[in-house]
């Protein structure tokens, strides 16, 4: 689990981190899928879909990705078991998901707020931020 | 943390950050709480946020939080602003995420004395009757042509549609429907989230209870509402569900997009605002409206489906509704500064109108009581006739989970005569009473204060929750 829990009284806080930006992003959207604790629909037919984002930099970067991920399976009621991401830079991001479909989630995120967000390197050269999910 | 020196008292409930605290202050910022309560709201970002909020173009008199006030972002929960509509600006982040969350009442004939014997039977058929969660949908589909006629018209759509009355439709804040709403400014996304969510309560503090009426403060007000002492009631706490959350998610993005072309600065880009006279302003606001009266439509058809439940334990009887307030969202309203009668576009994040005459609903935490209060004068002149929504989280989710086994809890709840029918016992956990913050206490500062007084108090006998 490359996310640590942090206390926020009304929302959920976490720390993420990641070896490179890409892994960064990896790690966030699964810290996601974790924290919806999705329950799988019996007929595990798999779905696939694509985003592509443009913002003013990682950290808007990364908000509205994960904001953009979380509409997804939240309209086609669904989970993303494997995420690729074909193209990253500091304003745009390019990835592909594969779902299965979901029969209810346990835990509702209303949205990945900009809150204490930011993308940056720490001092073991590692990408971190702090993402708030509203709950 | 802000310096508790720094903060003036003005009486037992009600306290200051003057202007001066910071040079960035437009108004001062106003808490009401007791002491105790302070103590607790100063043990997180709450008053740091208010300051923020002071800081914003066009806002009038004071940033106000109230005594159920924990951190949030940008806004503390709990906090009221109210902006000169010329100057000021809108913020996605004054009203949150789940637009117009808010209660409702609805009142029985019944006694608890009639109704005890087939409690648990009435909590189960409310529970299947009402999905509950995430991820379920609700019995209506509705096509895009159809919710767009929603998003326009609110409750009153739902009536139409067979769901209720017009009779209910003069209960509800604003009639359920406010005609700033335009459909097309709510993006397709959010529509495709809400188009099955209508009738569905959410999870989270979401929940539908039926209280007994344990405690009457002021018979004259309760006899005119018709509500006795004893009295079965039933609170539903809902929202704009999954398309509220994308309107605010989507305005955010735009405003923080556009916020440098108005040279607004910020000291937390979680205010991100705009201008409410600018396009972007505009925009958000009747997608806001949009989304609220979804909100409206949604308890609607919740009230129609908890009254369906109702009448297949008691068969046919009156359910009407009390009333129906929001907590989150922002109107244009005539506020009096100086004496002098303006119309100013209020935020209310966490808050609940107290128009004069009007009822109040505030809801505590599960298991613990909830009140029924009537607006008062003074809340015009010193609120922007605001109040509390509800007893306020004093502990994280996860900190709750530690200290809190959800089936242990289940179980105590059930031991003092609450039955509770639940989705999660994680959810239950998060949700425990000493989560919250004493809602006697949150209650009695807006009495004391003169901004609502205390009609009834409402006691649970049976929780239904995602």
């Amino acid at each position: 689990m490359s996310y640590k829990i942090l206390e926020h009284t009304g929302d959920l806080a976490i720390l993420v981190t990641g070896s490179t930006i890409k892994d960064l992003f990896l790690e966030s959207v699964r810290a996601m899928m974790e924290i919806l604790k999705p329950k799988l629909a019996k007929k595990k037919k798999q779905s696939r879909r694509k985003i592509s984002i443009t913002a003013r930099g990682e950290t808007d970067l990364l908000i509205d990705f994960l904001n953009e991920t979380l509409a997804l399976t939240q309209i086609y009621k669904e989970i993303y078991v494997k995420i690729v991401i074909d193209q990253i830079s500091a304003t745009s991001i390019k990835a592909r998901f594969l779902g299965l479909p979901v029969m209810e989630f346990g835990d509702d995120i209303k949205a990945v707020t900009y809150h204490s967000a930011n993308v940056h390197q720490n001092q073991k050269g590692e990408w971190e931020t702090n993402l708030l999910f509203d709950i | 943390m802000i310096d508790k020196t720094k903060i003036q008292k003005i009486n037992n409930v009600l306290w200051e950050i003057p202007k001066s605290f910071r040079s960035d202050m437009n108004v001062p910022a106003r808490i009401y709480a007791t002491e105790s309560l302070l103590d607790e709201i100063l043990g997180d970002r709450s008053l740091e946020q208010l300051v923020n909020v002071a800081t914003l173009p066009g806002i009038q008199k004071y940033a106000i939080v109230m005594p159920d006030a924990h951190e949030g972002y940008g806004f503390p929960i709990g906090g009221v602003a109210a902006f000169e509509p010329s100057s000021g600006i809108i913020s996605p982040g004054g009203i949150g995420y789940d637009i117009n969350c808010g209660v409702r009442l609805l009142l029985s004939e019944r006694t608890l004395d009639e109704v005890k014997p087939y409690l648990g039977t009435l909590a189960q058929t409310i529970y299947q009757e009402v999905p509950s969660g995430v991820g379920k949908g609700g019995r209506l589909k509705l096509d895009t042509k159809k919710l767009e006629v929603v998003l326009r018209k609110g409750a009153r759509e739902i009536v139409a549609m067979g769901y209720g009355g017009s009779f209910d439709l003069a209960q509800l804040e604003s009639r359920g429907e406010l005609s700033e709403a335009d459909s097309d400014l709510v993006s397709q996304t959010a529509k495709l989230r809400g188009r099955d969510q209508l009738g569905t309560l959410g999870a989270g503090n979401h929940f539908i209870e039926v209280d007994v009426v344990d405690c009457l403060f002021e018979n004259k007000t309760a006899s005119q509402w018709s509500i006795f002492k004893d009295q079965v009631v039933i609170l539903i706490h809902s929202g704009s569900r999954g398309l509220g959350h994308q309107v605010a998610t989507d305005y955010i993005r735009i405003m923080m997009g556009l916020m440098p072309n108005y040279k607004i600065i910020l000291p937390d880009r979680e205010l991100a605002c705009v201008p409410f006279s600018s396009e972007a302003g505009q925009n958000y606001f009747q997608a806001m409206s949009a989304a609220a009266n979804f909100a409206w439509a949604n308890r609607q058809l919740i009230t129609w489906e908890v009254r369906y439940a109702w009448g297949k334990v008691f068969g046919s009887e009156n359910l009407p509704i009390l009333y129906d307030v929001a907590h989150n969202i922002a109107k244009l309203e005539a506020c009096f500064i100086d004496g002098e009668e303006k119309s100013l576009l209020v935020h209310r994040k966490g808050a609940t109108r107290a128009f004069f005459d009007q009822p109040v609903l505030i809801p505590g935490s599960m298991g613990t009581g909830s009140y029924v209060l009537i607006g008062e004068k003074k809340a015009a002149s010193e609120t922007f006739s605001s109040t509390a929504h509800g007893a306020g989280r004093r502990m994280s989710r996860t900190q709750a989970k530690r200290e809190v086994n959800g089936f242990a809890l289940k179980q105590t709840l059930e031991k003092e005569g609450i039955i509770v029918n639940e989705g999660s016992l994680l959810g239950l956990a998060e949700e425990a009473p000493i989560a919250y913050k004493d809602i006697d206490e949150v209650v009695e500062v807006v009495h004391e204060a003169g901004i609502a007084h205390r009609v009834a108090r409402l006691r649970p006998v049976a929780v239904i929750k995602g």
